[in-house]
């Protein structure tokens, strides 16, 4: 996986590359969290992410209920075709921010 | 539903790999590789892909719970009958699995983690867990009907 962030007024976007699974969890909260935390809006864009497991899954989840305590908000953008299929596979499309 | 080592298999694909998470895009590739080698739809390929991926993860996050840099090799074996069953078998030396304890959380119940057998239920016909034989401890055995 690999990754990039602009930074927008107060949107960060971070566009994610590649294939993300457990072995690369804790890399992708590094780079969320922090951003949630200093109360940005966080856009994720998905649309160069290939593959995504429940663990992917997992820090869309984490990243969604740390912003809501934090009041900001992480939005998906460009979710590609397979991506879309596991958040709709988990039944998250009604609770996650998709774009 | 038979343990597969059958000689009439159209497919029969065993590889080993080393349980950490590294090894799970190697499992993918793998995995990937084989379905190459069979008529179904890219969809259903990309499910199947999934749903061992998920396996072979719950070997790395639970049978090896606590145990890190381990040098234990997990092996999948990925058969396909004449008559179109699709096995796919996972060994591993990691701790016995209580298969009471294997169970996905509630899926209304919106918290990370806890995905994974959920969607190896959802995309596989059968999911079932047996003693595996000497040397192995845990021998899952995932079907589907393709």
């Amino acid at each position: 996986m690999t990754y990039k962030v602009t930074e927008d007024g107060n949107i960060s976007t971070i566009f994610l590359d590649g294939e993300i699974d457990m072995d690369v969890t804790e890399k992708a909260k590094e780079i969320i969290m922090p951003l949630i935390e200093a109360k940005k809006e966080v856009h994720i864009n998905l649309k160069e992410v290939q593959y995504m497991d429940s663990s992917g899954i997992s820090v869309l989840i984490e990243s969604h209920q740390k912003a809501t305590e934090m009041g900001t908000k992480v939005i998906l953008k460009e979710i590609s075709k397979s991506v879309l299929k596991v958040i709709m596979m988990a039944k998250l499309e009604q609770i996650l921010n998709l774009d | 539903m038979s343990i597969s080592n059958n000689l009439e298999d159209k497919i029969a694909e065993t590889r080993d790999f080393v349980v950490n998470s590294a090894s799970l895009k190697e499992v993918r590739s793998f995995s990937r590789e084989v379905f190459e080698r069979i008529e179904i739809n890219q969809d259903l390929k990309d499910e199947l892909v999934l749903a061992i991926a998920e396996a072979a993860q719950n070997i790395v996050k639970h049978a090896y719970k606590g145990i890190e840099n381990t040098e234990d090799k997990m092996e999948i074996k990925i058969s396909l009958s004449k008559d179109n069953e699709l096995e796919i078998g996972f060994f591993d030396k990691g701790k016995p699995v209580d298969d009471a304890k294997v169970r996905h959380r509630n899926i209304d119940d919106i918290k990370p983690g806890g995905l994974g057998t959920f969607f190896i239920q959802q995309i596989m016909d059968a999911v079932v867990f047996r003693e595996g034989e000497k040397p192995w401890i845990n021998h899952l055995i995932l079907t589907k009907k393709l």
